[in-house]
């Protein structure tokens, strides 16, 4: 290249630069929050909150992507294919969960704790390593999309595991993240003071960092491959995470609603004693298929029939203090995304767990949109529901814990986000009900589970028909996340009263 | 060995095992209610969830072709949503007892 090139390379950069940082000042003034005003652990978990909800957006981007293409099978065909959509879209929902509990975790340490964070300086170079590598990684998936799958592949593009595919390098990173994370929520609680959520969340981070590293062994015995890959879907995604919701949940009703802590702290123990009770023995139900003894078929059947009895003890609990106090919060968006996780657990993990977990139904339903049904409203009923109840929890701090209870300026956005989402997700979840129904009896049981009743099931009208409504419902979604983002950014500005805050009662 | 589920029977079984879990909740809800506000029409209504719930097990046990120790499991899985939130409730006002909306409560509930 000539110098003159060069020069005017650089000379464009320079340009490119000056005017990215005049959109970033527009940016700023427009948002008008000032981050000087949070301590810096509060700071570290604001970073953590943006990364999760630029990933939220690219999880629903590339949802729609892979929805639009079972529609139209050749849309985007060898550019950007189905199978790399779907991968990114699942790993940008796990990733924007974990970067969201990380921020809540940060945000309420030194609160809990009383202290400042230990380890901050560890806690922000682990946030860029962490957030570096997702790009990275994301960025390998785009552009290496085929290829013969080797050592390397393994090390450098993709596990092969489907969920967490991310490459071994990537994963040996999560679990080095995670070990910091952990130094410092320890080491911040013990320089500070120790409580019943300390202590719960401490063992939670043990089991966290320790049941990921399942999901990095290589097996050629596919059955083995199976039981590891399945203790990091269900015992990491499904148990470690609930137990980390609690937490926050716990944390955030003491705030939101002045909760005393022995009542918080308490069911926090109940919870965790009943979702390891049945939760750890219920993750049977994912050994059906895969080639274990057959005992497991009653010991799945069993207890996955008792995980709802946490989630009835919560409607129990809930009946309870609604008789015995009356609520009052001073942020409204928060209690109502609350009550959101409550209702989307119950019905996402609760009822459409059930609908097909006994071995004699799931026989067919294994891995059919079925599936998929259960999973779009468990994971946002169970996990984002909450992250973005902390989210607003987050801003109202932020902003300088201004009001966010009744006659909130322009609280329609916050309420049109909320019921879109809501709509949306539920919308999705049942079409996709209605296709998985339509492919356990095509596919599986009047085709006996044969390539050609794969390809029935595929194009049977019923199945596009409802394919085309979860397209339809995902572009609720996509709307409602695009107002939370906009209700997010502007909620409480420019607002004068101060929050009222809830006493512990 | 299990029997599968006969291809009539497809839809019978998602929708008694999805009313399992909605009748178990609405018995939980309707329960701890009827304790908050003593009114017998509420624990009535209490108890037709937790009939719907037998019967709906009932129904779930005939279509997946239930046998041998899987109908012990059902008869279990029947007493414990029969006893789950009354142990639950016991353990949210022992949780609670000191507080003095619940002493209100019982206060209330001892005077009617």
């Amino acid at each position: 290249m000539k110098s003159g090139g060069l020069a005017g390379v650089i000379e464009n950069a320079g340009v490119l630069v000056d005017r990215s940082r005049g959109y970033w000042q527009d940016f700023q003034n427009w948002v008008q929050l000032d981050s000087s005003t949070l301590s810096p652990g509060r700071q570290l978990a604001v970073k953590y909150f943006i990364v999760a909800v630029i990933l939220f957006c690219a999880q629903i981007l590339f949802g729609l992507l892979a929805a639009l293409q079972f529609i139209f099978p050749g849309f985007l065909y060898e550019f950007l294919d189905f199978s790399v959509n779907r991968m990114v879209h699942i790993n940008a929902m796990v990733v924007w969960m974990l970067f969201g509990f990380f921020g809540c975790i940060y945000w309420l340490l030194e609160d809990e704790s009383g202290t400042e964070i230990v380890g901050l300086k560890y806690g922000i170079w682990a946030f860029w390593i962490l957030t570096g590598a997702v790009a990275l990684v994301v960025l390998v998936y785009l552009f290496v999309q085929i290829g013969p799958g080797k050592d390397s592949s393994l090390w450098f593009i993709n596990e092969g595991r489907e969920y967490i595919e991310a490459p071994r390098w990537a994963d040996i990173g999560i679990v080095a993240v995670v070990l910091t994370f952990f130094y410092n929520v320890v080491a911040t609680f013990s320089k500070g003071k120790w409580s019943g959520i300390a202590g719960v969340l401490t063992l939670d981070l043990v089991a966290l960092a320790g049941l990921y590293v399942a999901g990095m062994f290589y097996m050629t015995n596919i059955t083995h491959e199976q039981y590891w890959w399945w203790w990091v879907i269900h015992l990491w995604v499904e148990a470690t995470w609930e137990v980390l919701v609690g937490v926050i949940m716990a944390w955030s009703l003491m705030k939101l609603l002045g909760v005393r802590r022995k009542i918080v702290e308490t069911w926090l123990y109940i919870e965790v004693a009943l979702m390891f009770g049945s939760g750890i023995l219920g993750l049977g139900h994912h050994y059906f298929w895969i080639g274990t003894p057959e005992y497991w078929l009653t010991i799945g059947g069993f207890f996955s029939a008792l995980e709802p009895i946490p989630l009835v003890a919560m409607v129990v609990h809930a009946v309870y203090d609604a008789g015995a106090h009356s609520f009052k919060t001073g942020n409204h968006p928060a209690l109502a995304w609350i009550i959101a996780q409550a209702f989307g657990n119950f019905f996402g993990a609760g009822v459409w767990g059930f609908m097909h977990t006994l071995p004699q139904i799931n026989l067919y339903t294994h891995g059919t949109q079925w599936s998929a049904s259960h999973g779009h409203l468990a994971f946002f009923g169970a996990y984002a529901t909450i992250n973005i109840a902390f989210f607003y929890l987050a801003i109202q701090h932020w902003r300088g814990d201004v009001w966010m209870a009744g006659g909130i300026k322009n609280a329609w956005r916050w309420k049109w986000a909320l019921g879109l989402l809501n709509i949306g997700v539920l919308g999705m979840t049942i079409a996709l009900l209605i296709a998985g129904y339509e492919q356990s009896f095509v596919e599986r049981a009047v085709e006996g589970s044969t390539w050609g009743g794969y390809f029935a099931a595929q194009s049977h009208p019923a199945f596009q028909s409802a394919m085309t409504w979860r397209l339809f419902f995902g572009l609720i979604t996509a709307s409602g996340l695009g107002l939370l983002v906009w209700d997010l950014l502007t909620i409480g500005k420019g607002e004068e009263r101060k929050a009222e805050m809830p006493q512990q009662v | 060995m299990i029997e599968p589920v006969a291809l009539k029977d497809f839809f019978i079984t998602f929708f008694s095992s999805a009313l399992i879990i909605l009748a178990g909740a609405s018995y939980a809800l309707l329960y701890a209610w009827s304790k908050v506000n003593p009114n017998s029409r509420i624990k009535i209504a209490a108890y037709f969830s937790y009939a719907v719930l037998v019967i709906s097990v009932g129904v779930l046990s005939s279509a997946a072709n239930f046998s041998g120790y899987w109908l012990i499991v059902t008869i279990l899985m029947i007493i414990g949503y029969f006893f789950a939130p009354i142990g639950i409730w016991h353990l949210c006002v022992k949780t609670h007892h000191n507080e003095e909306a619940a002493i209100t409560i019982n206060k209330r509930r001892s005077n009617e």
